[in-house]
């Protein structure tokens, strides 16, 4: 009978310690299954992107779980596209990288909230980024454990010697380096403009938003109302200065028909003087490009006068997310979990071991081609892991330093599908009319409330009718 | 007698005419069904070449047309979609961007209707004039050429060719004392860098349809007017374009039916935003809002309203063309 007593008591305590077991973080039981996994740019016809997948799941299996990762191929050029197609046909991954159109697709329910999921994380939970936490909180459908991607503005250093001016670091400091930039000579060959953008103002506004006062998308007016940033006096004010730039040839009067590839040409041949490139990574491209095009030349990171524009932290604009259809959501989040350790950050950041760096004792070198090596799913944030070597250059680093320094939220959200009309409509109206304004077409000064009330017109008074209602 | 003539048939068939005249039973004569049985069962062989071309235009032209059915319809990735009747369409007409985008179809459609449809039916009266062989072949050759080439090329070669700063055509404009232009960024401009971009790619390869019906006049009218003293260009006037006029109707009306077709490939490859509300066309527009944005619905919406007055037009072009030519497509 006394036997029996203590078996009743251990048998309650196990059944009450179960809960709250499954509850801990990490140490999450076996998972099993395969995963189909649709994303850009992960092929089965690049073997980098093959072998890391296997060994990802060899790392797995050694941790118990029995989970086989399948690639589902989609062509990189048109993916948001083909991507919206494959999914309307019913072909549905368990895990999706969606870069756009993912809103269409959640407001249906289609889409997990991740925010449970990862909070039952070991690794996965610590590796996010502030502006990760921010986004997923206010759409938990989404997962890009990557830095923010802010702009940095980037010259090559004997070019800003050259100049006799020093880095700026305000507005009217900008305005005199850029200015005399055009017709300062490096290498015997004159720069022929100050700075360019590719395609529209987006990447200037990048860094000089805040200069103007533009410090997130709605703010208020004179009046006290709220007004998005396109319509209001800061917003004038900079594009009155982006005419003055315009006209006297300092913002290269083709960038609206030079898209990315231009511009980065125009800055390797000494074409233009100043470029923003996306903090990390492509800093340093655009850093390793220069000095394989001129031999010797070093960039330098500037800084914007007033701070970067505010980070949209409304959504992630791209990443994973996880379809309620799938029946492996303990696979996929044991993959996940896997892949922002440490381990499989080593693995993420840092490429093969004896191609992409080498290893002796505990010092660790990059090769050559540790500069081609990307990571596939997850950034983590410094603040939980650092690998040992840093695919990146020092400028590159700072870069994104300089995002993390600047970081501020904006104040925008996620539009209803009821407004795509008036939002594409206002967009297509601004995006014109910007470039009449930076070009001369029209004057800040006396075409200004006409432009006004047109952008309304356009669905800009339907845009903030809906946000006075829901800020 | 053939193997297709039955026993009892009173009249003879004729080349290749059906023998509609054999007697039968009043009431299997009058079915239409006991008809096509027949009809079928004598000239199998043709309705057996006819088939591909038929299950082909059922399966991916027919068919989808089911699918515009998402436009009254909200879609959903899981489960049936849910039916909303017009509302995509009280969004889309909702939207003053919508007007603008269907005012730049029709100017852009209207444009080259009027300036690129006849330089090809030009262009092969003028080849037909050329008297060497060598060289009228040669240059069939070079005008073709820039049929093969996609719009990204052609986007391309106009935008470096139209560039203010180094582009051939300003260099060209500088030489005689004018001012540098940018046509890709000039809202007055960018329309006609359509047209004539449009003109410049298919005029050559549209111009061999024409060629093909001068090609089948009559030799015979041509001496004849030659008998009578008439100038080439009244030779052109009184017998090549009249000769080419039921090939100009019949194309003609084809155009106007694929007039809100205002070339998606082309716009969406030379625009810029400069100018987007100029050439924005209910095809990069149904792109934008429905492929890139997800809206799939309003998409769907826009693009069976254009074809609904593509319809329209057509059947308009049709008649008129029956009442004043006497031609039409059927």
């Amino acid at each position: 009978m006394k036997d029996l007593t203590i078996s009743r008591r251990a048998l309650l305590a196990g059944l009450a310690a179960t809960p709250a077991l499954a509850m801990l973080p990490g140490r999450a039981m076996a998972a099993s299954g395969t995963i189909r996994i649709v994303m850009k740019d992960l092929l089965t016809s690049n073997p980098e992107d093959v072998a890391h997948v296997a060994r990802i799941e060899e790392a797995l299996a050694a941790r118990g779980h029995d989970i086989k990762i399948e690639i589902i191929d989609l062509p990189s050029e048109g993916y948001a596209e083909k991507l919206n197609l494959m999914l309307l046909s019913g072909d549905v991954p368990d895990i999706i990288y969606f870069q756009g159109g993912d809103e269409q697709i959640a407001q249906q329910g289609v889409l997990m909230d991740l925010n449970p999921l990862i909070a039952k994380t070991e690794h996965l939970s610590k590796a996010l980024w502030p502006h990760n936490t921010a986004r997923l909180g206010n759409y938990p459908h989404l997962l890009y454990v990557y830095p923010a991607r802010t702009k940095a503005p980037v010259m090559r250093k004997d070019l800003l010697e050259a100049t006799g001016l020093s880095a700026p670091t305000s507005l009217e400091e900008w305005d005199a380096l850029l200015r005399a930039i055009p017709g300062t000579e490096i290498g015997g060959k004159a720069v022929k403009h100050g700075i360019i953008a590719p395609n529209n103002t987006a990447e200037l506004d990048a860094i000089f938003d805040p200069a103007f006062g533009i410090e997130q998308t709605w703010m208020k007016n004179a009046d006290g109302e709220l007004i998005h940033s396109r319509i209001s006096e800061g917003e004038r004010a900079k594009l009155a200065w982006y005419a003055s730039l315009f006209a006297d040839g300092v913002l290269d009067p083709e960038f609206i028909t030079s898209n990315w590839e231009v511009k980065e040409d125009k800055f390797y041949t000494g074409q233009v003087g100043v470029v923003m490139g996306t903090a990390g990574p492509v800093v340093g491209i655009y850093e390793a490009k220069m000095a394989q095009v001129n031999p010797g030349a070093e960039l330098v990171l500037l800084t914007p006068p007033a701070g970067i524009q505010a980070v949209d932290v409304s959504k992630e604009s791209r990443g994973f997310a996880i379809p309620v259809t799938t029946k492996k959501t303990d696979a996929i989040m044991a993959f996940f979990d896997f892949v922002a350790s440490p381990e499989g950050q080593m693995m993420e950041r840092l490429g093969f071991e004896g191609e992409h760096y080498t290893r002796e004792g505990d010092t660790l070198t990059a090769t050559d081609k540790l500069g081609a090596w990307y990571p596939r799913f997850i950034y983590a944030n410094p603040n939980y892991h650092q690998p040992p070597l840093s695919p990146l250059s020092p400028l590159a680093q700072s870069a994104l330093q300089q995002g993390v320094d600047f970081f501020r939220a904006d104040n925008t959200f996620v539009w209803s599908p009821e407004l795509a009309a008036a939002v594409d409509g206002a967009e297509t109206y601004y995006r014109t009319n910007v470039f009449r304004f930076v070009s001369g077409e029209l004057s800040t000064e006396n075409d200004w409330d006409a432009f006004v009330a047109g952008w309304l017109a356009a669905g800009g008074q339907a845009m903030t009718d809906h946000a006075r209602t829901v800020m | 007698m053939t193997k297709h003539d039955k026993a009892g048939a009173f009249s003879p068939k004729i080349g290749n005419v059906p023998n509609r005249a054999r007697p039968r039973q009043a009431d299997a004569y009058n079915s239409r069904g006991a008809r096509l049985r027949d009809g079928v069962r004598e000239w199998w062989p043709y309705y057996l070449m006819l088939a591909p071309g038929l299950i082909y235009f059922g399966l991916f032209h027919y068919l989808p047309i089911w699918e515009a059915r998402l436009a009254f319809e909200d879609l959903r990735i899981i489960g049936p979609n849910v039916w909303v009747g017009t509302k995509h369409f009280a969004q889309l007409f909702a939207s003053p961007t919508f007007f603008e985008v269907l005012k730049n179809t029709l100017i852009i459609s209207a444009m080259k209707v009027a300036f690129v449809f006849p330089l090809p039916i030009i262009l092969s009266l003028l080849l037909n004039e050329v008297r060497s062989g060598r060289f009228r072949r040669g240059v069939q050759s070079v005008i073709y050429l820039p049929h093969f080439l996609s719009w990204v090329v052609i986007a391309g070669i106009f935008i470096a060719a139209l560039s203010p700063s180094n582009g051939v055509v300003n260099d060209l404009r500088d030489f005689v004392g004018l001012d540098r232009r940018s046509f890709m960024t000039d809202s007055g401009s960018i329309r006609w860098v359509l047209v004539w971009s449009e003109a410049w790619r298919s005029a050559g390869w549209d111009s061999l349809l024409y060629f093909a019906a001068i090609m089948a006049i009559d030799p015979a009218l041509y001496e004849a007017a030659e008998m009578d003293g008439a100038s080439r260009w009244q030779k052109m006037r009184h017998i090549t374009l009249p000769g080419i006029v039921p090939t100009i109707a019949t194309l003609f009306i084809l155009h106007v039916g694929l007039f809100l077709n205002a070339g998606f490939d082309q716009v969406f490859n030379l625009s810029n935003d400069a100018i987007r509300d100029k050439i924005d066309i209910i095809d990069t527009y149904v792109y934008r809002l429905g492929i890139t944005g997800g809206q799939f619905s309003l998409a769907t919406a826009a693009g069976l309203f254009k074809g609904v007055i593509g319809m329209i037009l057509m059947i308009g072009a049709h008649t008129l063309s029956k009442r004043l030519t006497g031609k039409g497509v059927w």
